[in-house]
């Protein structure tokens, strides 16, 4: 037995490097299109179209083209007016609504309750053209208002913090009601402080999402290029892609992602792990 | 629960279900037309200070730099012309990687709101199902066929003859022609040279071109010859040149048959996959050979004019850039084709009628065109301002590319769009099988006369 366990270790050494192997290997994979955007971007113009690995010489005229060509600081910009406002509201909605359906009882408590979810099975594909109809009712079209108030029923937001406030103690909101706070009151002093971490996590996930949404902005924003989602196809068309100015406007659209990932990062992770999400 | 869920699942698909079938019987299903609908009535001119907003559509604006600069700059020359006429530009809404695919959905989902652009930039490819299903308004019905021919006629040079119809459905005019390219054949003079060929003499024949991209592969071990033509990707514009140098077609005359099985067009398949399978062209995407012929790595590339740009841009000071006519083959005359778009109008009131028509005459005079030429590349149209050097001699002389181009201009055909609601599913369905016998080795003749039966039901009436 003594002897057969260095094998063994030895063998769940090998085991675990090579897991380790192949894991890195698999990193670097999905790390690779991320380095090759950024390698392309720093290429000079007529370098655009080479394999090599390395860009050398190194250049900012492609960022300086992207610049020149479109307001990329409006677009950043305006972007985050979006992903902020467009998370701030949806976990208030999501917040109140999953309050409702988790501390009250109320008629058809169920099926309203279902109504939502279902609401998550119809793509989003079908609902566009009428939210595009009622948009341009309301004369909303072509603004930043008319890309985020759609946006700011989210499903996940509401099932997700409801499935936490579930597993909150009712003792708590019944001794927070027998000490005379009213509905309004326990929201705020009780469930949202002990829901912080839920709604950091959540808020971060939809901040990112309504960050790289582009299909909405697309169909909102006909005579602009306001946020840079579209301000990256702005670089594509019939007479061919101009991939330097291309790829560095996505250089600086991943950028707050990154920057937010790096400070956020445990949240994040919790965000995703939360959700169900990868 | 469980039951629950899975009525709520039924119930929703359900929905589903009838949501897109709402979605789905929108302006395209109105009943087929023949191209002869009611006359429409004439515009009455402007009124001398008479204020009129439009809205004009076109992909040129979805694209940053250059093309969004220069239309801009004409807009604002409009107004000063026009000071009464405010135009406010849009590009195509939805979320293609190229804005000029989105461009008749984009139309479709502004008519179900009522509110369609007032001129919108549509691709010949497009013209039947725009002039029959989308219902574009007839020019000559709307400020009258002699006001129409003047436009064409120009303050002093007319466009070019075979370009003035192209925008013409039962000869009625419906959409002025505005911008177009031919195929050319591009060439790396550098990888020539290598390969003991005279840049000097470009292959004339698609017998030649193989010939010379067997040299290129054999004395460079770049790749030979590559013809975007032959890919759904690419639409049916060049197959449709190939197919008419070979004295095919791909549609009848009359437009009631599919053709694309006839001995002529199976013959052009066969020619192009031996290239494939003898390695003279090489197995790629339409992108990948783009951006290979443009960082040097391919030896020649038929393409659209409109692509001289990004290879220009790619030869830079590593190569020279060359250009040829369209080959043809052998004995036959090569008969280009023209991909592109044109103006045509939507407005509905008379006043709006009237101010699309004067912004389609400014777009398309000699002081647009010289503009369009200079900063974007586009051909213009109207060809006698390369001659003139107050216009665009200057720029023609410092352009060697144009002259095969504009010879191109004489002799071209148009790109023939196919008929009824389902055009898009029968073009797209014939360059798949084009594609699946060029690329991936099926039979020609049978895999065409396969596709040519399935969708020849598409066709209005399921004619076959």
């Amino acid at each position: 037995m003594d002897e057969t366990a260095p094998v063994g270790e030895r063998g769940g050494i090998a085991r675990r490097a090579g897991g380790h192997i192949m894991l890195g290997l698999l990193g670097l994979l999905c790390v690779f299109p991320i380095y090759w955007l950024y390698a392309t971007s720093l290429r000079a113009p007529q370098d655009v179209y080479e394999l090599s690995v390395l860009p050398w010489p190194l250049s900012l005229d492609s960022y300086a083209d992207a610049m020149a060509k479109n307001d990329v600081a409006g677009m950043l910009l305006n972007t985050a007016i979006v992903a902020v406002l467009s998370a701030l509201g949806q976990l208030l909605i999501g917040l109140l609504a999953a309050y409702a359906f988790a501390a009250w009882r109320f008629p058809l408590q169920r099926p309203l309750y279902l109504l939502f979810v279902g609401t998550w099975l119809v793509p989003f594909q079908a609902t566009m053209l009428p939210n595009y109809a009622l948009l341009g009712q309301l004369g909303l079209l072509e603004t930043l208002a008319g890309v985020i108030i759609p946006t700011l029923c989210s499903t996940l937001g509401v099932l997700l913090l409801r499935e936490h406030l579930m597993s909150f103690p009712k003792e708590l909101l019944d001794a927070a009601r027998m000490d005379g706070r009213s509905a309004w009151g326990i929201l705020w002093t009780v469930v949202v402080p002990t829901l912080r971490p839920v709604l950091a996590a959540l808020g971060i996930l939809l901040a990112i999402t309504a960050w790289n949404e582009y299909f909405w902005p697309a169909m909102v924003l006909q005579r602009s290029n306001a946020v840079i989602q579209l301000g990256l196809r702005s670089f594509m068309g019939t007479e061919g892609n101009d991939w330097g100015p291309l790829m560095a406007t996505a250089g600086l659209a991943c950028l707050p992602v990154f920057a937010l990932y790096l400070f956020l990062q445990r949240h994040i992770v919790n965000a995703f792990v939360r959700s169900g999400l990868k | 629960m469980r039951p629950f869920l899975s009525t709520a699942c039924a119930a929703s698909a359900l929905a589903l279900t009838m949501l897109t079938a709402a979605c789905g019987a929108g302006v395209g299903s109105t009943a087929p037309g023949d191209g002869q609908a009611a006359p429409v009535s004439k515009a009455p001119e402007l009124g001398a200070g008479e204020k009129v907003s439009i809205v004009f559509e076109s992909y040129n604006f979805g694209q940053a730099g250059a093309w969004t600069d220069t239309f801009n700059e004409l807009i604002g020359a409009f107004h000063k012309a026009h000071p009464d006429i405010t135009v406010t530009a849009q590009k195509p809404q939805g979320n293609s990687a190229n804005p000029a695919t989105d461009t008749i959905s984009s139309l479709q989902s502004q008519m179900s709101v009522g509110k369609p652009p007032d001129v919108v930039q549509l691709g010949f490819s497009d013209l039947d199902f725009t002039v029959n299903q989308l219902k574009a308004l007839p020019l000559d019905d709307l400020v009258g066929k002699d006001v129409v021919q003047k436009n064409f006629d120009g303050a002093k040079y007319p466009f070019a003859e075979r370009a003035r119809t192209l925008g013409d459905w039962n000869g009625k005019t419906y959409g002025v022609p505005f911008v177009f390219s031919t195929p050319m054949l591009y060439f790396n003079s550098a990888l020539f040279e290598q390969a003991g060929l005279d840049p000097a003499k470009p292959p004339a024949t698609w017998a030649e071109v193989a010939e010379a991209a067997k040299a290129i592969k054999e004395k460079t071990g770049k790749d030979g010859a590559y013809v975007d033509c032959l890919t759904k990707a690419a639409k049916d514009w060049c197959f449709q040149a190939l197919v008419r140098s070979n004295g095919g077609r791909v549609i009848s005359e009359d437009r009631t048959k599919l053709t694309f099985a006839e001995p002529q067009v199976t013959e052009v398949v066969t020619a192009m996959q031996a290239m494939v399978k003898d390695g003279a062209m090489p197995n790629r995407t339409q992108m990948q050979a783009v951006e290979a012929f443009a960082r040097g790595d391919l030896g020649m590339i038929l393409e659209s004019s409109a692509l001289q740009g990004t290879f220009a841009k790619g030869a830079g000071e590593k190569w020279k850039l060359g250009a040829a006519a369209m080959p043809g083959f052998e004995g036959k005359p090569a008969v280009p084709t023209n991909s592109g778009a044109a103006l045509f109008v939507f407005a509905k009131e008379p006043a709006k009628q009237r101010a699309a028509w004067e912004l389609i005459t400014f777009l398309t005079s000699e002081q647009a065109y010289t503009t369009i030429a200079t900063k974007i590349g586009y051909l213009p149209l109207r060809t006698g301002l390369v001659d003139d050097p107050a216009a665009l001699k200057p720029w023609a002389d410092a352009n060697p590319y144009l002259k095969p181009n504009l010879e191109q201009l004489a002799r071209m055909e148009p790109w023939v769009s196919m008929p009824g609601p389902n055009y898009l599913q029968i073009r797209d369905g014939m360059m798949e099988a084009v594609e699946s016998a060029v690329f991936q080795g099926a039979d020609p003749a049978s895999t065409l006369t396969a596709k040519q039966g399935e969708l020849a039901k598409l066709l209005p009436g399921g004619r076959g």
